[in-house]
């Protein structure tokens, strides 16, 4: 018999399908994400849903690339041509 | 899509590193030479985190002053594209605190979305590319200010953890777990069947 109850690894492989997806769980915690979703219809079906979001996500922009306005320096231009040099601001 | 202008070389590094010190010294031209390689890519941030491409544009211009302005302070511990994201990302939550009438501030409605949904007695129907599309903005649109950051930053614009957790400013730990919040909420919009049908 396991450590953890059925329920136990219900609700523990439910909060850890982002890390498995990203490759971020420990061997044996993978192990025991595995084993549970052979038997888990519901964590086998969210353990793919989570793969397919990863891998949809990086297109949700299109095939067209996103540009930067054209005018994106404009107040840095202005402020150049008022201050000269960067002024000692921000502290970023 | 292209990445960013971030996977370089030593060479690349050392054309970066001149560029940092001519901006550093007053340089406007270096510094449009050196932020313009990031332009694009920092748009596509700001665009995907504020959702308006008005609001997006003059984030982007009040980012790109205030790197200028603080250029000074930027000694090259971090990358620079780092140090640039950095401040977008300020700008972007700064922008969203002030104007309230975000969605992102609204407790999560997953109805709100709209996912063209099954009917009960039918398999879900496979979301066109567009409509997919759409309804990811929608569902990422719908997420608390910080969760954004973190999914666009890592999974939109596949920065590493690590470097995605630095923008955000916040710790290793604390980043996971937003990252985890933020795509749990959009695979609960969006729908597991929906999602897996979607790739077939």
């Amino acid at each position: 018999m396991g450590l953890f109850s059925r329920a136990d690894d219900h609700q523990w492989s439910q909060r850890h399908l982002s890390h498995y997806a990203e490759g971020d769980l420990s061997p044996r915690a993978r192990r025991r994400l595995e084993r549970h979703a052979e038997d888990c219809a519901d964590c086998s079906r969210g353990l793919r849903a989570m793969r397919a979001l990863l891998r949809l996500i990086p297109g949700i922009e299109g095939r067209e690339a996103v540009r930067a306005p054209a005018g994106i320096f404009d107040r840095v231009r202005g402020a150049a041509g008022q201050d000269g040099d960067p002024a000692p601001a921000g502290g970023t | 899509m292209a990445r960013p202008a971030r996977q370089r070389g030593p060479d690349a590094l050392d054309t970066e590193a001149s560029l940092v010190a001519r901006a550093r010294a007053g340089d406007v031209d270096a510094f449009e030479q050196l932020a313009g390689a990031h332009a694009d890519r920092l748009f596509a941030v700001l665009l995907r985190m504020l959702g308006d491409r008005a609001e997006a544009e003059d984030v982007a211009q009040e980012v790109m002053l205030r790197a200028w302005r603080g250029i000074r302070h930027f000694h090259g511990q971090s990358l620079f594209f780092t140090w640039l994201y950095r401040i977008a990302v300020n700008e972007a939550s700064r922008c969203l605190e002030k104007a309230s009438r975000r969605p992102a501030g609204v407790p999560i409605d997953a109805g709100a979305v709209q996912v063209p949904a099954a009917a009960q007695d039918q398999p879900p129907r496979r979301l066109e590319q567009a409509e997919l599309r759409q309804a990811l903005r929608q569902a990422l649109a719908s997420l608390l200010p910080d969760n954004r950051v973190a999914i666009v930053l890592r999974d939109v614009e596949g920065l590493s953890t690590q470097e995605a957790a630095q923008i955000a400013g916040c710790s290793l730990a604390a980043f996971k777990s937003r990252l985890h919040q933020a795509r749990m909420h959009v695979r609960a919009v969006i729908g597991d069947d929906m999602l897996i049908n979607a790739e077939r």
